[in-house]
């Protein structure tokens, strides 16, 4: 049993989530209505208890491959936005016909039309998902893990409203999501073929005393599939119409919770590596998509009428200038001079700009939920023209996410894009051709800032419409106004959380015939100055 | 060699008693499951219940006729309670390798008796939903 | 021989891969579109068992079952979809997407 024991030491949190996941479904089928209205916070219930259980229950003795502080980290970060997504999204399942009608009595309840179990028993499935991926030791974990994390998401996409373009955004987010699951699969398929392991500690160890073609091919097959997951080129067509057509909390939600899961499992992956790809045909396969995918979300961007297109087309692009973090890799002890203090290490960058980006959009997101016009979600520039006359708090809280989201001093992502593109400076030593993707990087962050003053524009300079109203949903406003204030004081005095994020980043990689040594970082340079 | 034919037989027949047993189960399901239907469940006669098909489905239509959605459901629900079935098959091969009186039997069992009983809740569940209800 | 074995394995899961994914590409009816990327998985799962063999363990043939699994769980959440478009837009082909520009 002891064995047993072991293994179960490092998902009591995800076991916890599973869990409530299942309270959630029974409570959402019961027959009282007020007892249905429970649903939510009993998902938040359950969510906080497994960020309880990730700091203070049993830690894992073995078997991880990531460093133990960056899996803390993860999971911490899900259970802090997972709160924040809860809130934005607590009352969207009123917004439906049949269940609001069961809930006010205008109809008796009828299990099958009422959906308010099923939303949150996903909702933690997903995160559930996120969290497993961190804790992933087995290629057949792993795949099951990020399917974990995307099946709930397509259903919470087709029933996020009662809209034609809801369930037609989910088809085409399936399908897409479908052909990426078939590749990666491939991919992983491969990687067992050339090693003869799915255990990922094996697959390491055959990986550094033997290169062969075919986990080359594998890891870059596994990285295209995953590419779907963080909305990056091969597979980002769908970002922009499921942005669109699911509500704007799912949309929120989908902004974080695959992200992370993807960028996670790239981590892993390129961990198996005997050493980071600073060169070869994986280091150019990540420059491509890094240099695509920042270009082509940013010149969409600017090319949309709808709000909720243009954060999607920013979500495409910050999966860009994550993956120039995520290119970078871990801090190196060779690196001279450049490598050292804080800035050095891509993926510490990369961890603390999946929070920091996360923060900025669901905050934007948030604001758009709060807002009604024509009895549909705020969606258009027109919608939200005009905004800060009638909601001032609203327009602040847009304000302070959208230039986070540019990187404008002091604000989250601001110091997030100078880890980004710093750590990249810093490895430019290995590879010139990190310089270019930095130069590439910048030029897209001065592009992008014309879409997002748009919207700002439309917010304090358009002329108000007589058609928005406010939504009744005070958890939303709560949420908007968390974000607008983490975006803030976060940027300003917030180094814990980029320690955090540097310490939990010392990957551990097989480290006999490499330089790549991962070197543990002093205290955070103060990088406020410059 | 005649000594032995006794022994023999007895060996054969033990073999075969596990047949029996097999064969007596399915029967004692079988038999069972009509006739506590007999017993419970609804009787109706009509002239749409004498149709070939009990699912209701008229017999005589065109080939290129839509289905009525509940038959998807039925197949969702099958499709995803048949592949578990998929997983039983490895322990039921494994299972009997283990040594007779080795600890890991109850854990092996306890394993397995917990993912059936993740099934049960899904059924309960689909149950409750209003998957099964065929009117 | 054995190697003759293991070529014709992964070259069969490569075809069947392939030829999923073009078909994915080209077809605009949903119900195909779904049957080539079931073909895709058909593919890993080939691929996988080769390997399988060629290794010696059964990591691979495990692997496998989880992939039936999830294949089925895809092929039940697609069915789902599919069913629930149709009774809105009484077409399965895609090209009739017209709420979203894009």
């Amino acid at each position: 049993m002891s064995v047993m024991a072991d293994k179960l030491a490092g998902v009591w949190p995800e076991i916890t989530l599973g869990l409530g996941a299942c309270v959630c479904m029974a409570l959402g089928l019961a027959k009282a209505s007020s007892t249905r209205k429970l649903t939510s916070w009993v998902a938040g219930l359950f969510l906080l208890l497994s960020g309880v259980l990730a700091i203070a229950g049993p830690q894992p003795t073995s078997g991880l491959i990531l460093p133990p502080q960056m899996v803390l980290y993860v999971k911490l970060a899900v259970v802090a936005v997972g709160v924040v997504l809860l809130l934005v999204a607590a009352q969207l399942p009123s917004s439906w016909r049949a269940t609001h009608r069961a809930e006010e009595g205008i109809e008796p309840f009828d299990p099958a039309n009422v959906m308010r179990g099923e939303f949150f028993a996903f909702f933690l499935f997903s995160l559930a998902g996120v969290m497993l991926t961190t804790t992933a030791n087995d290629l057949v974990w792993l795949f099951l893990s990020l399917e974990l994390v995307s099946l709930p998401t397509y259903v919470m996409v087709a029933t996020s409203q009662d809209r034609i373009r809801a369930q037609e955004s989910a088809v085409k987010y399936f399908f897409l999501g479908a052909l990426a699951v078939a590749v990666f699969l491939y991919g992983f398929t491969l990687i067992y073929g050339a090693t003869g392991f799915t255990d990922l500690s094996r697959v390491q160890s055959a990986a550094a005393t033997t290169t062969s073609p075919l986990l080359t091919l594998g890891i870059v097959l596994a990285i295209v599939g995953i590419s779907f997951k963080i909305a990056a080129v091969p597979m980002h067509f769908y970002t922009a119409d499921v942005y669109q057509g699911a509500a704007t909390p799912v949309t929120a939600f989908l902004a974080f919770v695959p992200k992370t899961a993807g960028f996670v499992a790239i981590i892993i992956l390129l961990s198996m590596l005997p050493q980071w790809p600073t060169h070869g045909p994986i280091m150019w396969l990540l420059w491509i998509m890094a240099a695509l995918t920042m270009t082509v979300g940013n010149v969409m961007g600017l090319l949309q009428t709808s709000v909720k297109r243009t954060l999607a087309y920013s979500s495409i692009a910050h999966s860009g200038y994550l993956l120039v973090g995520l290119l970078a890799g871990p801090a190196l002890l060779t690196s001279g001079g450049g490598g050292s203090g804080a800035i050095g290490n891509g993926i510490a960058a990369v961890l603390f700009y999946l929070v920091a980006y996360a923060l900025s959009t669901i905050g934007a997101f948030a604001v758009l939920g709060c807002v009604q016009v024509d009895g549909h979600e705020a969606d258009s520039f027109d919608d939200i023209s005009g905004l800060s006359t009638k909601h001032p708090g609203l327009a602040a809280v847009m304000l302070v996410c959208v230039l986070s989201l540019v990187g404008l001093p002091p604000l989250l992502g601001f110091i997030g894009k100078i880890y980004l593109f710093g750590s990249a400076m810093a490895h430019r030593g290995e590879n010139p051709a990190f310089v270019w993707l930095v130069v590439v990087a910048v030029l897209n962050s001065a592009v992008s800032a014309v879409y997002y003053l748009r919207i700002i524009g439309a917010c304090y300079f358009g002329k108000p419409s007589g058609r928005t109203e406010p939504q009744h949903c005070p958890s939303r406003r709560i949420a908007a106004l968390v974000c607008g204030i983490a975006v803030v004081v976060m940027g300003v005095a917030g180094n814990r959380l980029v320690t955090l994020a540097r310490e939990s980043s010392q990957l551990a990689q097989p480290s006999q015939q490499t330089p790549a040594k991962v070197v543990s970082d002093e205290l955070p340079t103060d990088i406020h100055g410059g | 060699m005649i000594l032995m034919l006794p022994v023999l037989a007895e060996a054969s027949f033990n073999q075969f008693a596990v047949v029996g047993v097999l064969l007596l189960i399915a029967i004692v399901f079988g038999v069972g499951n009509l006739v506590i239907s007999k017993l419970m469940g609804p009787s109706r006669e009509g002239p749409i219940k004498g149709l070939v098909y009990e699912s209701g489905m008229n017999p005589i239509t065109p080939a290129r006729r839509r289905f009525n959605v509940r038959f998807y459901v039925v197949a969702m629900t099958f499709l995803v309670f048949d592949v578990e079935i998929v997983f039983l098959y490895p322990w039921a091969t494994t299972f009997p390798s283990l040594a007779q009186d080795s600890p890991l039997n109850v854990l092996f069992l306890g394993r397995m008796l917990f993912f059936v009983l993740t099934t049960v809740i899904a059924f309960l569940y689909a149950w409750r939903k209003g998957v099964f209800r065929y009117d | 021989m054995n190697d003759i074995a293991l070529a014709h394995y992964l070259f069969t899961g490569a075809v069947l891969f392939a030829l999923g994914m073009v078909g994915f590409v080209t077809r605009r009816n949903m119900i195909l579109m779904f049957l080539c990327t079931e073909m895709m998985f058909q593919g890993v799962v080939v691929s996988l068992v080769g390997f399988s063999r060629l290794h010696g363990n059964d990591t691979g043939q495990t692997f496998v079952i989880f992939v039936l699994t999830i294949a089925a769980a895809e092929a039940a959440l697609a069915l789902g979809l599919v069913v629930l478009l149709y009774r809105r837009k009484r077409t399965l082909d895609a090209g009739a997407w017209a709420e979203l520009n894009g």
